[in-house]
């Protein structure tokens, strides 16, 4: 999926996460991740990200997560919201979102 | 109840009573209600007004939370809502300004420090990358010399004073970078400016030419310059967009010296002349200081040449006074946009 405008999805309250994603001049997809448990929980929260956006096979843009503790599943659905509104993506393809 | 329930936007011009609450709230936190934001997100508790956050354009001002509710993460929400406010508005990139001492507050919204004025205020951005990358794009632009300077035009319109500048300050660098300042908040467009700049400079060859940016002479970096046409100043914010230029933009180009015209009329740029020195040549700050050059206005008839004059002969549909003051590409298109009309 192409990026095509920036959205955001979430919140900043506790247990949530706050994702902006937004395309990329430079054709690269760049993921900056900070999260009040990144000590912690860094290594899985780029790997659930990093998942997520693979299987929505979105190649570029630049994506931003401020997460605040959230969980895995939390995660998933707030990355593949943002995905899908800066995609402008109308035919959801529902296995992709498993 | 849901928590987020009772937040709710409120557009201060169009609102006497939420406006006098607002000011209210903000006046307790040492803060003052700012007349360049268009609307702003509060929250009420059963009838109080105990939040707020102000938007102008693309930057968040006016941040108070009632003392008695700090520590429940009403200041959370809050952010949440004018993230989302702005999202629905069409605004991602977005700038804030705050107290230093607030500066932990806000990074829990997730905007990062780009500059401190130290014991005034920071200018915080909602990315941890974006100037960076700016700067990057900046970098590959640089061009070898001992003398490299820099210019930030907002040419409205562009004048032959503005050329004379640009002449004297290329004379006298190895490379001169000239930035045109974005915001379209001038008489002229942004995309007209930036053509007559482009089509004025054409024979200065040791230049390279810029779109403009946020981080240069913008709403965000130096709100109070948009407010000059209106004869409206507010306190001046010009040290943040000195001090930005200063610590990423200069270094990125190698930028040494800062030409500026001497400004006898307006005072808004006059008291920016007057600052420039101030932040980028004494100021402490990490990055080297900058020489700033202000160059004399070229005159005509001894009365020099001013953007703000040709806008006065414009309005009087005076050509022929303003081809004594504008090169012949901005008369041409002074005289297509602006055609005589029929008395």
């Amino acid at each position: 999926m192409k990026v095509i405008k920036e959205a955001i999805a979430g919140t900043l309250e506790s247990s949530d996460l706050l994702v902006k994603v937004a395309p990329s001049d430079r054709g690269t997809r760049d993921v900056v991740i900070r999260s009040e448990v990144i000590k912690q929980f860094g290594k899985q929260i780029r790997r659930v990200v990093t998942d997520t956006l693979d299987k929505l096979s979105v190649s570029g843009g630049s994506i931003v997560v401020e997460d605040k503790g959230a969980l895995d599943c939390v995660i998933r659905a707030r990355v593949q919201a943002a995905v899908l509104r800066a995609c402008e993506a109308n035919q959801l393809e529902w296995e992709r979102l498993s | 109840m849901n928590a987020t329930a009772d937040f709710y936007t409120v557009h201060p011009k169009d609102a006497p009573a939420e406006r006098e609450d607002i000011r209210r709230l903000l006046a307790a936190n040492d803060l003052e209600l700012d007349d360049q934001i268009e609307v702003f997100v509060v929250c009420r508790r059963e009838g109080r007004l105990v939040a707020c956050a102000g938007l102008d354009h693309y930057t968040i001002k006016c941040v108070a939370v009632a003392q008695d509710l700090r520590g429940e993460s009403l200041s959370l929400d809050l952010g949440s809502e004018v993230v989302h406010l702005a999202a629905a508005r069409g605004q991602f990139h977005l700038f804030l300004y705050t107290a230093p001492h607030n500066l932990p507050l806000f990074r829990g919204w997730g905007f990062y420090p780009l500059v401190e004025v130290p014991e005034r205020v920071v200018l915080m951005e909602n990315s941890p990358v974006a100037l960076e990358r700016y700067c990057d794009s900046l970098r590959a632009q640089r061009r070898p010399g001992k003398t490299i300077g820099g210019i930030v035009l907002n040419a409205n319109p562009f004048t032959l004073g503005h050329r004379y500048l640009v002449e004297q300050a290329a004379g006298a660098c190895d490379w001169l970078h000239v930035f045109v300042v974005k915001e379209d908040a001038s008489m002229f467009s942004y995309a007209d400016r930036f053509a007559l700049v482009a089509a004025g400079v054409k024979g200065i060859d040791n230049l390279t030419l810029y779109p403009g940016s946020d981080y240069i002479i913008s709403r965000a970096t130096f709100p109070g310059y948009f407010l000059k046409e209106k004869g409206l100043i507010e306190a001046s914010w010009a040290a943040v967009d000195l001090l930005l230029f200063r610590d990423y933009i200069a270094p990125a180009l190698g930028i040494t010296h800062r030409y500026v015209g001497s400004e006898p009329f307006d005072v808004v740029t006059r008291s920016y002349n007057a600052q420039m020195k101030q932040w980028l040549e004494r100021a402490a700050s990490t990055a080297a200081a900058i020489t700033v050059v202000e160059i004399p206005r070229a005159s005509l008839g001894g009365v020099p040449i001013s953007a703000t004059e040709v806008r006065r002969r414009l309005a009087q549909h005076d050509f022929r006074a303003i081809g004594d003051l504008v090169p012949a590409t901005t008369l041409e298109f002074l005289e297509r946009r602006f055609p005589a009309t029929v008395q």
